[in-house]
């Protein structure tokens, strides 16, 4: 598309430098789990890898996905994607977790 | 239960060890819902508590970019509020790979006072005032504060425990209003979860221009205080998804976002990140959007099941509101939401405070708050759109994909400027669109199908 006349290009920052716009704090302990790995393992979707806006949920060795929660905007969609109700998900407590300034 | 008000915040801070039937009612979550119930019942004599999760009321929220103000203004005086843009014009656009072909609309009428009740606002500085007011109405208000359940009576829900220590706190009324990640609610049985069908995933940017003045006025013909809300549709918004794209001018910023269903999110390789990245390169978005530097990076999901997904929304001792009641209207050309959330929270609050007023603390009598929202623009807009999701879902390549290239190739035809007669031109132009949409019959279903979403 950027190959067309006349359209100016748009630098998009990375997944990283979006992340880095808002603020985190770490709850210490992750607040997304699995609940059934086996489940994950026999799953060839992946639907919470393809949702999440954030790349928390990337696809690990053993078919069970890996979890970076420390990207989390709590938008929900892993939970709400994952056709085998197979996600965990908590509140981050005493307000940790991601703060956005504008939303 | 003495350690839970050591998140309130303001000069609320008075000794006093046991709070156990201190509160009448408690407000799980200070967004707009939540705020609106609080702000109600406190200005009715009740005393609430209003908790908040994040480190501030609004700092989990985000939304596309418009409050709408009917309902609010007549609760708060919003002369102080933190607004950003009045909307003077909404603009509809269908972009097909590289075309667009537009609508804007822009009544002189939206330049005057109250502006059609249509302002952008950041949710950050904009829900934590709107809490301040329900504080200043006599509402207490902790923050960093998670509920991570419901205290029952058997059915009745009595107060909500906290992961304060001690955190339990007993109210005869509990107001959920957590969002549309309804955690709360869900895992007590008050609501089912959403299915994925029904809910949208959205990716927004904050922008600025840190090259230049007045790059937005000038980008998007503004002046003064002047906004606009362009709405974008067809597979350059969000490729062969059900959803779109959207930018907002905020004071100094532009948010720009896409949302689209979670099933088609799932189905496509195309993260939601790489959607807005490629929605922000199209050749009529880039223009706009070109040298901004991204100020914030949010996400959010959208509850759309309509009508037919908002939960029973009175439980013995509770009630739901806002996203978590599902009280959302897209239908393509009205996307609202938080003009219901208030809605929903003022008759919630409304109907607490009669029923307190009775000693009714079940079903039965919070049923007056179902009633009314039923009896209000709520639910009687969702009912009367209730129908287009399973039809859009239908016709989802004849309107995302065919219709957006055939309008703009009967664009092109129609103005071709070449040594041939214009009737020529028009023939063309017109085939275009007929043939697309399945000849004259076909064109005529169309319409038929599809006139109630504008008439």
């Amino acid at each position: 598309m950027s190959a067309q006349p006349d359209v100016p290009q748009i630098t998009n920052d990375s997944i990283e430098d979006r992340l880095y716009t808002v603020k985190y704090q770490d709850p210490g302990e992750s607040h997304l789990d699995v609940k059934v790995p086996d489940v994950c393992a026999r799953c060839t979707t992946n639907d919470c890898v393809s949702v999440c806006p954030a790349n928390v949920w990337r696809e690990g060795d053993d078919g069970v996905p890996h979890i970076a929660y420390e990207n989390c905007l709590e938008c929900s969609s892993c939970r709400f994607a994952c056709t085998y109700d197979n996600v965990v998900w908590e509140y981050p407590e005493t307000g940790a977790g991601v703060t956005f300034k504008m939303g | 239960m003495s350690a839970i008000l050591d998140g309130r915040v303001g000069d609320a801070a008075i000794e006093e060890p046991n709070y156990d039937g201190e509160f009448d009612a408690v407000v799980v979550g200070a967004g707009l819902a939540g705020s609106a119930a609080a702000l109600t019942m406190a200005d009715r004599g009740l005393e609430v508590l209003l908790i908040e999760r994040g480190s501030s009321p609004g700092a989990k929220n985000v939304f596309g970019g418009v409050l709408y103000t009917p309902t609010i203004r007549e609760l708060v005086d919003l002369e102080d509020a933190p607004l950003e843009r009045y909307v003077a014009e909404k603009r509809f656009s269908m972009l097909s790979h590289d075309d667009e072909t537009a609508l804007s609309i822009s009544p002189g009428e939206w330049r005057r006072e109250p502006h059609n009740d249509s302002y952008t606002v950041l949710r950050g500085e904009f829900d934590e005032w709107f809490a301040e007011q329900a504080v200043d109405a006599g509402a207490t208000l902790v923050t960093e504060t998670t509920v991570t359940g419901l205290l029952r009576e058997g059915r009745e829900v009595v107060g909500v425990e906290t992961d304060r220590p001690d955190g339990g706190v007993e109210a005869p009324y509990v107001v959920l209003a957590e969002g549309a990640n309804s955690l709360v609610g869900e895992g007590a049985n008050l609501k089912a979860t959403e299915s994925r069908e029904n809910v949208a995933v959205a990716a927004k940017e904050v922008l600025e221009f840190p090259n230049g003045e007045n790059v937005i006025e000038d980008r998007f013909r503004l002046f003064g205080d002047a906004g606009v809300s362009y709405h974008y549709f067809g597979e350059g918004a969000v490729g062969e998804a059900f959803g779109g794209g959207f930018i907002y001018t905020n004071g100094d910023t532009v948010s720009v976002g896409v949302a689209y269903r979670l099933e088609d999110a799932a189905a496509n390789d195309q993260s939601p990140e790489e959607t807005l990245n490629l929605f922000k390169s199209h050749p009529r978005v880039a223009p706009l959007l070109r040298d901004a530097r991204t100020v914030e990076y949010s996400a959010k999901t959208i509850p759309e099941g309509g009508a037919e997904s908002v939960p029973d929304l009175a439980h013995d001792g509770a009630v739901i509101v806002g996203d978590a009641a599902g009280l959302v209207l897209n239908n393509g050309v009205h996307l609202e939401g938080t003009n219901m959330a208030v809605e929903s929270g003022y008759h919630a609050g409304r109907v607490i405070a009669d029923a307190n007023a009775r000693g009714r603390t079940d079903a039965d009598a919070l049923e007056a708050y179902g009633r009314a929202l039923e009896e209000s623009f709520v639910v009687k807009n969702l009912e009367r759109y209730a129908w287009l999701q399973e039809t859009v879902e239908e016709d989802r390549e004849l309107l995302f994909e065919t219709m957006p290239t055939a309008f703009a190739d009967a664009g092109a035809e129609y103005f071709r400027m070449d040594r041939e007669p214009k009737a020529e031109h028009a023939s063309r132009a017109k085939r275009a669109v007929v043939d697309a949409l399945g000849g004259w019959r076909g064109l005529a279903k169309l319409a038929l199908r599809y006139r109630k979403v504008v008439t």
